[in-house]
């Protein structure tokens, strides 16, 4: 293996990390407030690239103003779902596998709703980067895949410090260990989930946009969240640190994977991974035990 | 009480029905400003369901909850606490992995508007606010002999502690009505004895009028006046505990009465 390869396939390993990683924290913010696995995620990720795209091809605005778009309306989207489809239940404490039920059932009513409205069609972001590369130690790697790391890392970052600093991020953190108490101590919980759904979506819409660069926009897309489950799961479902690091971490062991062994063993590979953590290390990396999470 | 002050907190015909169990029987009572009054009867009296239902973890079947003369019944927790309405667990409910300090900092926190971006980046004006609420978390844990415990995680305190820093972190929503679930569960002579000084003591301090559950009748006759008793969810008697312990229906809701006299005695 010479060097040149070898970085660029660091570099690719880390962008998809990276994305692994936007997915993977919106994921692990709503398992730990809310202690379900919100399969509507990747759906939201879905819709959050179909917004991405028709301001980038139907009004062809700029890279920073489609993503501050599809931040805003998958935000939107996750609040809206929580609202429509998991609010009653959380109210009448209905026990999580309820609230899992209707996330499934909500992931597949979007995709088909994306299916009858907009069609099945493939669709390409038109290009913001172009070609364009850059050279770092003699390799060369595309711009788009150094900025989708870097953008992950700067956002996932900023979460961090929310979520510790500010009076909602302590209120979020407060929630994860006890709900009820966290009412006690003067915090409106619809206020505050929806807070969370906000976060959650945000990312999933930097994701989708990301994702709908790099590969393409469809109905189907959403399900690449598996990747981020197991991102999530690498580095203890419900920590935040641990989900940068697991999706990092995924995503470059996957890259190496495909270019040094097979392409079609990644897949395999990844998974073989999930249930290996699954039996051995189920807390993941970071993951302390299920009472305090974020 | 001797000079009872005007009703603080004024529950009339509160009823709860889960499923075909009434657990509260249009209840009816009074918390006088300034009163540590006492909850006590039997086990599932309905005594904790009371406070849910106070609290807006419950909502009432049917029945009012004057807190201040204002009804509080189906408003939700959230509300209610800000309203001036604390409580603490019969089975501790801290945050667990959290510090002393966060415990009580938390709540202290949900009280301040801090401007967002402050918080995030920390300028001064959001510093200067953290140092404050620091600060008042600092006193409230000296207040009830938790100071130098104020970095440790909260679940390895001894369990004495745990429960004063429920306490703490109850007062520091600065509430004017406190309520606490069997305060005393768990704790020797001894130990109940401290307690039910630093009752009275955090009543003054506090200036909070304290509503208590407990099971420790020494404890209850010593610092509560009134006490009402609750059976079957509704209420049997109320009085001072001289008049509570001296009532044959009391007695007999204890130790239990034969068939005969529970003929005998009138509803």
């Amino acid at each position: 293996m010479w060097p040149g390869l070898f970085l660029q396939t660091l570099i690719t390993g880390l962008s998809i990390g990276g994305i692994y990683a936007l997915m993977a924290v919106g994921y692990s913010l709503v398992f730990s407030v809310l202690n379900f696995s919100n399969f509507a995620h990747g759906a939201v990720i879905m819709l959050g690239a179909y917004v991405g795209l028709a301001l980038a091809s139907k009004l062809s605005l700029s890279f920073g103003i489609v993503l501050a778009g599809s931040i805003a309306g998958a935000g939107l989207i996750a609040v809206l779902n929580e609202k429509l489809a998991y609010s009653s239940l959380r109210r009448r404490k209905a026990p999580s596998l309820y609230l899992m039920i209707s996330a499934m059932g909500c992931a597949v009513f979007l995709e088909n709703l994306v299916y009858a409205t907009i069609g099945s069609r493939f669709y390409a972001f038109p290009e913001f980067f172009g070609r364009q590369v850059i050279s770092i130690g003699g390799s060369s790697v595309s711009l788009l895949d150094v900025g989708a790391f870097l953008f992950a890392l700067v956002a996932i970052l900023g979460l961090h410090l929310f979520i510790k600093r500010t009076r909602t991020g302590i209120a979020i953190r407060a929630g994860v260990s006890d709900m009820t108490m966290c009412s006690l101590m003067g915090v409106d919980l619809d206020r505050l989930i929806a807070i969370v759904f906000l976060l959650a979506g945000g990312f999933a819409g930097v994701a989708g946009v990301f994702l709908g660069i790099k590969y393409l926009v469809y109905p189907t897309m959403g399900w690449v969240t598996n990747k981020a489950y197991i991102a999530a799961v690498i580095g203890g479902l419900g920590s935040l640190p641990g989900a940068l690091a697991g999706g990092l971490i995924l995503g470059v062991v996957e890259t190496f994977v495909s270019s040094y062994i097979s392409s079609v063993m990644r897949d395999v590979f990844s998974f073989s991974l999930l249930i290996a953590f699954l039996v051995w290390r189920p807390n993941g990396l970071w993951g302390t035990d299920s009472e305090e999470k974020v | 009480m001797k000079t009872p002050g005007k009703a603080l907190l004024s529950v009339k015909g509160l009823t709860k029905d889960f499923g075909g169990i009434r657990a509260v029987d249009s209840f009816s009572f009074d918390v006088h400003e300034g009163s540590i009054t006492g909850i006590i009867g039997p086990n599932g009296a309905g005594k904790t369901t009371v406070f849910n239902l106070v609290t807006g973890i419950y909502r009432p079947t049917a029945g009012s909850i004057f807190f201040e003369g204002e009804e509080m019944a189906g408003l939700r927790p959230d509300k209610i606490v800000r309203k001036g309405i604390a409580r603490t667990f019969q089975n501790i409910r801290l945050f667990n992995r959290r510090t002393c300090l966060d415990n009580v900092l938390t709540p202290l926190l949900q009280r301040e508007r801090c401007s967002f971006t402050g918080a995030l980046f920390g300028t001064p004006g959001a510093r200067r606010l953290e140092r404050e609420l620091h600060g008042r978390a600092i006193e409230l844990l000296s207040a009830l002999g938790l100071g130098k415990y104020a970095s440790w995680q909260a679940n390895t305190l001894p369990y004495g502690l745990q429960r004063k820093l429920e306490i703490a972190r109850a007062l520091a929503t600065e509430p004017k009505l406190l309520l606490l679930d069997e305060p005393a569960a768990g704790m020797n002579p001894e130990e109940t004895r401290a307690l039910a000084d630093l009752v009275a003591e955090v009543r003054w301090k506090f200036n909070v009028t304290m509503l208590l559950i407990e099971h420790h009748m020494d404890l209850v006759m010593k610092i509560c006046t009134p006490i009402v008793v609750m059976n079957f969810g509704a209420l049997l008697a109320a009085g001072t505990p001289d008049e509570v312990r001296e009532n044959p229906e009391v007695v007999a809701a204890y130790l239990g009465k034969g068939k005969k006299t529970n003929e005998c005695t009138s509803g």
